[in-house]
């Protein structure tokens, strides 16, 4: 068995024996070998249905979101995005500190396991990374109360993280313009991209409700369009940077593009910046500076 | 059997084509659906398209009505009643036996959805006998046939370098006599092979789900549902919807909607009660509704295992495992 999953069977099991939290959120092997799904754990002998492996992709930390308003405290596994949810919900004042009990998780990258789709189960040292964590820039959780083996070395930033950006930025305003509409055409507007997102916190989300419909429910070019600009805006700044609303899109929309269009224009507009490194952060568009700049040509 | 060169597949889509729209498996927008074909389509045949054929009898999106006022008159503009000739060719036989349940929801038990009909009565289906199981399949767990559908206007076979085709109904045997079509020949529709993924046991299925409503493996079951609309939505048998308006100025108009049960406000009533409050009473509709209600209403499974939501769904919430899950409870009760 794989050290890690080993170390994380016992302290949960550990953790629910001296009842310290009530639930344990992990991973656990899905239906399909490529998959690994969320686990909650809720007595020390479901414990050893936990996994890591390199396709525990998914980030537990907006399962907080469930409950906000519970006392009781849970322990939750958190990569290195992972961690950086955790502080979002932190600094955006959903969650307590003394709720959660952070068990960091060093993690080398996850393979892709659309890549994996209909291969026979077996060795995974060629599948390529996930696209998720192809421009990662913390792979050690940056926020832990207890960390499982060794801090894994981070990746010298490729120079690659907006390239998609750049290329999306050099086409003429109509390409651009079609570009995004094809992609948007196909969204089916299931919410997966929201209700997975940490910065996506609201109690009550806008596009939820009824009266007034901001949001119509046709699925249309213009409300799709909406929907998804709407969303990128009020992440931005906060956004960070998991990858989980392009990884959960039935769709395969490349939402990340759009998001890291604002992370990259934020950059260049408030000086280098990432979200959700710090509890006590203040996002750049979430404060004023008098030299801010105001040139919006 | 009819066999067919697969060189000559696009004259005898073209032919087919002629008066109707003949809608194909491809690979369109950065989705797999099924389009309308035309010359130089690329198909896609290796899994079933991430979009069902639903679409096609129950489009996401759909017009009841227009209206515009003039004044002190209001003027009631007409719908697009959806009635001209079309074909979808290559549907498997999980999606046909989808739609013969969709067909029992919209025009069985006293009512027929006019807007459903209009679509359906006017289409024909060629399903294509799977020759072997996909990585998330199970339609057997359902007795359904993979090689053939009752309610299918002709049978497509993959024969290698041929297409065999063999008519199921009148109406099939019609699409067979075209000029560029395909010619009688002796041949064997070909073997199934492989075995299935993945299975429900559905021997205490519905009728042991009745005392379950309350029951705490509930408790347990919907936690790590992200109660978005995937698996809703990429289903080829859920078939909830909403009607809303969407209003500008002096003019508008009526729409229904695919809505997903696994919505918060799917069950919202005005004062803001909601029967369903949480994720939980959510989930447990969902897979209620599948494997107990639908049975007990339509003699029929609400799901025919088509794995669409088992690849899908970002949270491996599978059908296949919560069914399982509480046949085992059941069987332990």
């Amino acid at each position: 068995m794989n050290p890690i999953t080993e170390e994380m069977q016992q302290i949960a099991s550990e953790l629910l024996t001296a009842q310290e939290v009530k639930c344990v959120l992990g991973w656990e092997k899905g239906t399909l070998w490529y998959q690994s799904a969320p686990a909650f754990i809720f007595s020390p002998d479901e414990a050893s249905r936990l996994v890591w492996d390199e396709f525990c992709l998914p980030n537990l930390s907006s399962y907080l979101l469930d409950d906000r308003y519970s006392q009781d405290r849970v322990a939750i596994f958190v990569k290195g995005c992972d961690s950086r949810g955790i502080v979002r919900l932190l600094s955006d004042q959903q969650l307590s500190r003394q709720r959660v009990y952070l068990i960091g998780v060093p993690c080398p990258g996850m393979k892709d396991p659309a890549a994996a789709l209909g291969q026979k189960p077996g060795d995974t040292s060629d599948l390529p990374v996930a696209s998720k964590c192809r421009h990662c820039t913390h792979r050690n959780p940056v926020l832990y109360d207890r960390l499982l083996g060794q801090p894994v070395p981070e990746v010298e930033p490729s120079g690659e993280r907006f390239a998609h950006v750049d290329e999306i930025e050099k086409m003429g305003i109509e390409d651009r313009y079609a570009f995004w509409e094809k992609q948007f055409a196909r969204c089916i507007r299931c919410f997966a991209c929201r209700n997975v997102c940490p910065a996506c916190n609201c109690t009550y989300c806008c596009f939820d409700l009824d009266e007034p419909r901001w949001l119509d429910k046709e699925v249309a070019p213009s409300q799709n369009a909406f929907y998804a600009l709407t969303r990128a805006f009020h992440v931005a700044g906060r956004c960070v940077e998991c990858g989980e609303c392009e990884r959960v899109c039935p769709m395969g929309i490349p939402i990340m593009a759009l998001n890291r269009k604002i992370i990259k224009d934020i950059n260049e507009l408030f000086g280098d910046y990432e979200a959700g490194l710090e509890t006590s952060e203040q996002p750049p568009l979430g404060r004023y500076n008098p030299d801010d700049p105001d040139n919006f040509a | 059997m009819y066999v067919l060169d697969k060189s000559q597949l696009p004259s005898f889509l073209e032919a087919m084509a002629a008066g109707r729209t003949v809608f194909v498996p491809a690979e369109a927008g950065g989705m797999t659906r099924f389009v309308p074909w035309q010359a130089g389509i690329q198909l896609y045949w290796e899994e079933n398209p991430v979009i069902s054929p639903k679409e096609l009898f129950f489009p996401q999106t759909q017009v009841l009505y227009g209206y515009r006022t003039l004044g002190q008159q209001l003027e009631i503009l007409s719908r697009d009643e959806g009635n001209s000739p079309r074909v979808i060719f290559g549907l498997r036989p999980c999606d046909a036996a989808a739609t013969g349940i969709m067909d029992d929801v919209f025009l069985t038990k006293g009512y027929e959805d006019s807007l459903y009909r209009s679509r359906r009565q006017n289409t024909l289906l060629v399903v294509l006998a799977c020759r072997r199981p996909g990585p998330a399949c199970f339609c057997t767990s359902f007795g359904l046939d993979p090689t053939r559908a009752d309610n299918a206007d002709l049978m497509l076979y993959d024969l290698g370098a041929e297409w065999g085709l063999e008519a199921v109904s009148p109406a099939g045997q019609d699409l067979l006599a075209k000029p560029a079509g395909p010619v009688e020949r002796q041949a064997a529709a070909p073997e199934f092979a492989g075995d299935f993924p993945l299975e429900i046991k559905v021997d205490h299925l519905p009728s042991g789900l009745r005392p379950m409503f309350r029951h705490q493996v509930w408790d347990i079951m919907y936690q790590k549902c992200l109660g978005c609309g995937t698996c809703t939505y990429l289903c080829p048998v859920c078939h909830c919807f909403d009607i809303q308006s969407h209003n500008r100025g002096v003019q508008g108009y009526r729409y229904r909607c695919w809505d997903s049960c696994m919505f918060s406000d799917y069950t919202l009533m005005a004062g803001g009660a909601n029967p369903r409050p949480t994720k939980k009473e959510r989930v447990r509709n969902r897979f209620l509704h599948k494997l107990q209600f639908m049975p007990e209403r339509y003699g029929k499974f609400g799901c025919v295992g088509c794995g669409r939501c088992v690849l899908k769904c970002p949270v491996n919430l599978d059908i296949t495992q919560v069914a399982n899950r509480l046949a085992e409870v059941v069987a332990n009760a």
